[in-house]
């Protein structure tokens, strides 16, 4: 019996710091957002007022809101393709070279260290009407591209500002899941007379599905969360193009004080973002089946 | 028994000598600058001698984070219930959202007000900045009453003597500058199609306030803007874009290397370009001047066209004790009942303080003499309109953009549309 208690306290003990961790910066926050959002209150006037659903109707009926939304998806459209291809051909790059491989890693994991504030300086130096690419745009189309003030060309600037950040890391996660392969399996397709796109889409891609699967989940989710590219480089513009969930909910909260609506669209983010994972899982699960994975 | 009145005498004497050194003690207040370098050295100094003066306050000085914003950092502070006893860097619009949240002391009701006020010569000055309860809670320091610079070396070389002052003077202008290069633009500048609220000051309100002769945008929870005034401001700004001669694109230094002769101008430039582009020297390479006109709209006889001016002062924050209230305000009213700072902020910072007698007091004659440039701001400072003092100012100046300038600009409103759903999406804020 006292045996028991005493493990049921070093149990307690060695898991409080996760859990104190969780209390303060998980559930009080989740507690305090959710009174939050039935209220008006800007974080400093002794008056706070009980809205009811207010700040749910207005974020439902708000062009912003919808605007972050479509943005997302975008994004998304141009970011998962990308960064897939990207980071799987680093992966499988990196696979091949027979030494250095954990060096050649590391340089192309650094873009993931840098500052996104530096890189949108640096996209926008390099992207600007006057700089010194501007004469090869002129030869190339004809003119320098509105980079950030045309629509389309402002949210792939920003998926592919996001996909160079990323890619490296995902190839990461694709170079551990491709070490997992069985070498036999190539092997037998080369007896077979495989070639090597054919191996690459029937044993390859088909035996990364752990990896892929964590990649995609992990792409997602962070599609709901983009703000500094957008924040340092378009403000949300042209016409809302580049307007993103974080970008709304930090306006809301930091420039028109509004820490209830904020706190709405956060909710909502959330939710978008929960909802759109487990369409995302379920579509991944369906594939990995197909392919023989339970 | 007599050696035990002698211990209690002892420790009575100890107590009461503690309870003398406590009542001595200083009282500690903290002042939170703007996160600027040269402000911080301004006030750190500045802390010190008045510390170093007498020995019953001790001023803290540090600089606020900026990050995201400085409001925001002084907004988690008061949530927090870690206020300081008074900041710097607000401006009129958070100002309102301060008072509104009963944040700030009323800073006309503490003593020796009247006579800062007359030592400062901000007599009229303190009336604009009255909020609708009649008070006074944000101390103007300083105001850039925002200029236009002209690259008028180029302006000489298309055979204009000065900067034109009238909005078709601009467009002649820039004909004249397509014609002989066609690469260059009158005005270079991105963020025209930025949504970010405070953007609208350096662009809408320098010519708006000079069109309306700086009627308010905003009364209460009222529009009051000058419809005319709008409408001409936007459809000049949709004209320069139509002729090509405005660059929305990002572009680096686009006035200092030439690709645009016009932009609006600051006094904060000129440490900037005396370091990394001595080329640029009043009315030599460049000019100031105060924002053009639309052409049916005339001014009395001597008087200058009004314009935005970027002004931000200090408040005192209720959320500490009367006693460190009065205790800062004993170091505010130390700074600035003396002309010596505020000479030595111009110096420290290039910015001009915000004083009545700023070109009439013989304190800062040789502010002027080393630094020609701020002349021309020292000049408009009687013609300074400065942000609205409105709660909304951050979703009111974003609706204006999203809605009324952005569109025009970029063709897919008429001005009278666009100003018609900026209108109507501002009253909505309003309504809120």
């Amino acid at each position: 019996m006292k045996r028991t208690r005493w493990i049921e306290v070093r149990g307690w003990s060695l898991t409080s710091p996760y859990l104190i961790f969780t209390l303060i910066f998980f559930i009080i926050p989740l507690i305090w957002g959710i009174v939050l959002l039935f209220t008006n209150w800007n974080l400093i006037s002794p008056h706070r007022d009980f809205v009811g659903f207010a700040n749910f109707i207005e974020a439902l009926k708000s062009p912003k809101v919808h605007a972050a939304f479509f943005t997302t998806y975008k994004v998304m459209a141009i970011f998962i393709p990308t960064v897939l291809t990207s980071s799987l051909a680093i992966a499988l790059l990196i696979n091949s070279i027979p030494r250095l491989k954990g060096l050649i890693s590391v340089g192309f994991f650094l873009p993931y260290l840098v500052s996104g504030v530096a890189v949108a300086l640096v996209v926008n130096g390099v992207l600007s009407y006057n700089s010194p690419l501007s004469p090869m745009f002129r030869r190339l189309f004809g003119c320098v591209p509105d980079w950030f003030g045309n629509s389309t060309l402002a949210v792939m600037v920003i998926s592919l500002m996001i996909t160079w950040k990323l890619s490296g890391y995902y190839a990461l996660i694709f170079l551990s899941g491709l070490s997992s392969i069985p070498k036999e399996l190539y092997e037998a397709a080369d007896i077979d007379g495989a070639g090597w796109w054919t191996k690459l889409f029937k044993i390859t891609i088909p035996m990364l599905y752990p990896a892929l699967y964590t990649v995609i989940i992990l792409a997602v989710g962070l599609m709901f969360g983009i703000f500094t590219e957008p924040y340092m480089l378009t403000g949300g513009g042209p016409d809302l193009a580049t307007h993103t969930w974080v970008l709304e909910i930090y306006y809301q909260a930091f420039s028109s004080m509004r820490a209830g609506y904020a706190s709405m669209i956060a909710l909502i983010n959330a939710t978008v973002t929960f909802i759109s994972i487990i369409i995302i899982r379920k579509i991944m699960e369906g594939w990995g089946k197909r392919h023989g994975w339970t | 028994m007599k050696k035990l009145v002698v211990l209690l005498s002892v420790l009575a004497l100890m107590l009461a000598a503690v309870a003398v050194v406590s009542t001595a003690a200083p009282i500690n207040v903290t002042y939170w600058t703007a996160p600027n370098p040269t402000q911080e050295v301004f006030w750190r100094d500045l802390a010190e001698k008045f510390n170093a003066s007498q020995d019953e306050i001790n001023v803290y000085v540090t600089a606020m984070v900026e990050t995201p914003t400085s409001e925001s950092t002084i907004t988690n502070a008061i949530a927090g219930g870690k206020a300081p006893a008074s900041s710097g860097n607000i401006f009129p619009g958070f100002g309102a959202t301060l008072v509104n949240s009963e944040a700030l002391v009323a800073l006309d009701t503490l003593p020796g007000w009247d006579e800062l006020v007359q030592k400062r010569a901000m007599g009229e000055i303190v009336e604009g900045w009255k909020f609708a309860d009649g008070h006074v809670y944000i101390l103007p320091i300083y105001a850039n009453a925002m200029l236009f610079g002209w690259r008028i070396d180029i302006l000489k070389e298309l055979g204009f003597n000065e900067p034109p002052t009238t909005y078709s003077g601009i467009m002649d202008v820039g004909a004249a500058l397509k014609a002989e290069y066609p690469d260059k633009f009158l005005m270079a500048r991105d963020a025209l199609i930025n949504p970010t609220w405070w953007q609208r000051w350096f662009d809408f309100f320098m010519l708006y306030d000079a069109a309306s002769d700086g009627q308010p945008f905003v009364t209460g929870s009222k529009v009051t803007a000058n419809d005319e005034a709008v409408i001409a401001v936007f459809q000049f700004y949709g004209d320069l874009k139509a002729n090509d001669y405005l660059l929305t694109q990002k572009a680096t230094s686009p006035f200092e290397t030439g690709l645009a002769v016009w932009r609006d101008l600051g006094p904060w430039s000129f440490p900037g370009w005396k370091e990394n582009w001595p080329e640029l020297v009043l009315n030599e390479t460049f000019v100031t001047a105060p924002p053009p006109l639309p052409d049916d709209v005339t001014l009395a006889a001597g008087a200058q066209p009004k314009t935005f001016a970027d002004a931000k002062g200090l408040v005192v924050y209720a959320q500490r004790s009367a006693e460190e209230q009065a205790a800062i305000w004993e170091f505010i009213k130390w700074v600035f009942t003396d002309p010596i700072n505020d000479r030595a902020w111009v110096d420290a910072t290039g910015m001009l303080p915000m004083r009545g007698d700023l070109t009439t007091n013989a304190t800062f004659a040789k502010v002027f003499e080393n630094n020609p440039a701020l002349k021309g701001y020292a000049d408009e400072m009687a013609y300074a309109v400065p942000a609205m003092a409105n709660d909304k100012f951050a979703d009111i100046q974003t609706a204006l953009g999203e809605e009324g300038l952005i569109p025009v600009i970029l063709g897919k409103k008429t001005p009278e549309q666009g100003w018609a759903d900026a209108k109507a999406a501002i009253e909505a804020i309003l309504a809120r």
